[in-house]
């Protein structure tokens, strides 16, 4: 299920009007979607072969909001956050049971083109991973490639607007036509936000991205999400439970859960507004976590 | 080393004691001493297996040689009323050259060469009119009634083919040429007197020194006559090979790498085609000689014969033709292609694919604009490679059918062809002497031809690379 299918769309307008995902068929009795929600996982499971990596996950994303998801190495966050705009479907064996919606559509359902999701919901890697071209080429591709039809005076306005809003403009404007790979670390995960976000995106899915970055870059970047929010919906896994703490309104708390076959299948333990969950945990284990008792 | 003994020795205590660890150190030392000095042993037999490859080459290439002329240059040239101190053979205009082909010739020889290819536009040197126009419009015309008329080096060529007729008697290698040239000369003519030339007299031997590699060897047609043959009908097929050959193996290698790495999810089916091509990459090249023969030039003789893509007469009258060698040798290269083709689009890493996917690229926007510009460099040093051993196959071109003996210029896909391999190959299994200096001569023309189209390629690759940057 899920093959890709590797169409050329129809360019999407990356404008104003938000673009929805393509209507697929609703699934009958779905539950209406939270109307506060731009996001929602139901009971998604997430299998690479036989193996189950996350079992069950139903979590909600508030609009201009950011939500974390933590959890010890190898609980299925980033696994969760992945399928959220089906990347996953790039891993052969990987297998998404259960619905996302966006905008309450079901982004597994048939007909809805990965490349059409992925369009609408960025993404953020751990790693920053800038293309091998020119800090202008990085940010212009995403548009260019979505059939973005404005002159080249506007492309230099997308670029500019895209480096500003990622707060890298006052650094590299002059030195555009470098290549991506001169600057340092920090300043290429920004420019990795920026291309994100040069594209009009809806949702942006950051997976650990201040891991690879110094403390102060960290900070930056930290800034820049709380910035990002007034117009985006963040999900953001960490590692970094402070992190987490400052940034985040919700927070998604992952453990993993040994089976009966002695499979480690990650499972959502606590899903809480980031004050609740960090200062009166529901759960034992998020207590045992956050209080660095293991993990 | 250690103050207080253990009662039970622990994992630590199994380490060497300080002494212990300098002799070993010393030994490990030793050993990557000795090493080192193995593998610089082994780089310098490589470099001498290569310098004296091309010792041999240059020296059978350049040196003294005795000849003897039937006609002597500057007798012909004064013959015609110049003064032979400032005019040479190459100073005469092209209706002298041919009036001394029309004295010295014979009328048969004459007719032939006409058939070949007629010198005047407009007027026959040794036909009649009435046999040209007949034996034009009969089913097989000779190629003098299609090809335009010869240029003045191709006339100044036969005269000296025909009228001067040098006879090279004896030649000899390059260093002892410079070393010792007289005891060349001592040689040739004890060689005389123990009546090894019966045709000439000691007298008529000129010593000189011949370059075999010169710039007339590089741009005269091939000929039976060895002082006069040259490489340029090798050389223009060897280059027209390479162009059929990248056409059709980079793309289509290319191509198949793409997708195989890029595209296609892992099944059975594909790790079988991926198995057979790293076989294929193995398999003989005269085998795929035999495949070129069978399909190529005969199965598919109206295609690369040119007779589909014509309504008159076929450009080519059997599928021989470079088209077909061309293909052979790019179906030879093809696995090797795909493979570093492949490995180079490997080497790109994922978090790119992803990055580009993660926009809303398409598969393709992100392979075409993102992975192909980074592995570009690798692709090019696989094909690069893959196509100089090709340039330089002379089994499957035998199969395929080169001409062994070829004076016309190939003029496109559907020409009949030499190759330099092939010229080589066959030169050095004449028996005249001269042909092995000639062979060595191609053989440093071939060895150039590869030096200047891996450089090309490799300017290419470079820039290629910095603007991918």
């Amino acid at each position: 299920m899920n093959n890709e299918t590797y169409t050329e769309e129809a360019t999407l307008d990356t404008g104003a009007p938000r673009p929805e995902v393509a209507a697929g068929p609703k699934p009958a009795g779905a539950p209406a979607t939270s109307p506060n929600h731009v996001m929602e996982t139901r009971n998604m499971s997430i299998y690479y072969g036989d193996f189950r990596a996350v079992a069950d996950v139903s979590l909600g994303f508030a609009r201009n909001e950011i939500s974390a998801l933590i959890g010890p190495s190898g609980c299925g966050k980033s696994t969760v956050l992945r399928s959220l705009n089906r990347m996953n479907d790039l891993i052969a064996s990987a297998r998404t049971e259960g619905e996302v919606h966006y905008h309450g559509t079901n982004i597994y359902a048939d007909g809805i083109d990965p490349v059409r999701v992925r369009r609408t919901i960025g993404m953020v890697f751990q790693k920053p991973n800038p293309f091998p071209k020119t800090i202008y080429d990085n940010i212009a591709w995403g548009a260019k490639i979505n059939g973005y039809r404005g002159s080249k005076a506007n492309i230099d306005d997308l670029v500019q607007e895209a480096l500003e809003g990622a707060a890298l403009w006052d650094e590299v404007k002059d030195k555009l036509q470098e290549s991506g790979y001169s600057l340092s670390g920090g300043q290429q995960q920004r420019l990795c936000i920026a291309r994100a976000i040069a594209t009009k995106p809806d949702v942006i899915l950051m997976d650990e991205p201040c891991s690879a970055l110094d403390p102060i870059a960290t900070l930056r970047i930290e800034e820049l999400m709380l910035e990002l929010k007034r117009d985006y919906s963040i999900v953001i896994v960490t590692h970094n439970m402070q992190q987490a703490a400052r940034v985040s309104d919700k927070t998604a708390f992952f453990n993993v859960k040994l089976n009966e076959t002695g499979m480690r299948t990650g499972r959502l333990v606590e899903y809480s507004p980031t004050e609740q969950l960090f200062t009166s945990p529901n759960e034992k284990d998020t207590e045992d976590y956050i209080t660095g008792r293991f993990g | 080393m250690s103050v207080q003994a253990p009662e039970r020795p622990t994992t630590a205590d199994y380490f060497p004691t300080e002494e212990e660890y300098v002799g070993l150190l010393g030994r490990r030392t030793r050993r990557a001493t000795w090493f080192k000095l193995f593998c610089l042993g082994m780089l310098t037999i490589a470099v001498l297996a290569l310098a004296t490859l091309l010792y041999t080459i240059v020296n059978d290439s350049f040196g003294l040689v005795a000849v003897v002329n039937q006609n002597e240059p500057e007798d012909i040239v004064a013959g015609l009323g110049h003064d032979p101190e400032t005019t040479t053979l190459g100073d005469l205009d092209y209706d002298e050259l041919v009036g001394l082909l029309e004295a010295n010739v014979s009328s048969g020889v004459g007719r032939r060469l006409e058939r070949e290819q007629r010198f005047y536009e407009d007027r026959l040197v040794f036909e009649d009119e009435a046999t040209w126009t007949e034996i034009c419009s009969s089913d097989a015309p000779p190629t003098g009634c299609t090809a335009g008329p010869r240029d003045g080096a191709n006339v100044l060529a036969l005269v000296q083919e025909r009228v001067v007729v040098p006879d090279v008697i004896a030649s000899y290698e390059l260093v002892p040429s410079m070393l010792d040239p007289e005891a060349f000369e001592a040689e040739v003519m004890a060689g005389f007197e123990a009546g090894r030339f019966p045709e000439y007299t000691a007298d008529q031997a000129q010593f000189e020194w011949r370059a075999w590699f010169s710039p007339t060897f590089l741009m005269s047609p091939a000929s039976a006559t060895p002082e006069i043959a040259g490489i340029r009908t090798a050389i223009l097929g060897s280059l027209w090979l390479v162009v059929i050959t990248v056409l059709f193996a980079v793309p289509v290698g290319v191509g198949a790498a793409i997708y195989l790495v890029e595209f296609a999810r892992p099944s059975r089916f594909n790790s079988f085609i991926q198995t057979n091509i790293n076989n294929l990459a193995g398999v003989p090249s005269i085998i795929y000689g035999m495949l070129g023969l069978a399909i190529l030039v005969r199965v598919l003789e109206p295609f690369t014969s040119g007779a589909i893509f014509t309504s008159g007469p076929a450009p080519s009258d059997n599928g021989r033709t470079i088209l077909s060698a061309g293909i052979t040798l790019g179906l030879l290269t093809l696995p090797v292609v795909i493979i570093s083709a492949q490995e180079a689009l490997k080497a790109v890493p994922d978090s790119l694919r992803q990055a580009g996917m993660a926009l809303g690229a398409t598969r393709w926007q992100t392979v075409r604009s993102q992975i192909i510009p980074v592995a570009m460099p690798g692709i090019l040093t696989g094909t690069i490679l893959a196509i100089a051993r090709a340039v330089g196959e002379t089994a499957p071109l035998i199969l395929v059918g080169a001409a062994s003996f070829i004076t016309l210029d190939p003029t496109g896909p559907f020409s009949k062809f030499t190759a330099l391999p092939i010229q080589i190959f066959q030169w050095t299994s004449f028996p005249q002497e001269e042909f092995r200096n000639l062979a060595a001569a191609a053989s440093l023309a071939l060895l150039i031809l590869l030096l200047t189209l891996n450089a090309a390629a490799i300017v290419f690759r470079n820039r290629f690379s910095r603007r991918a940057e």
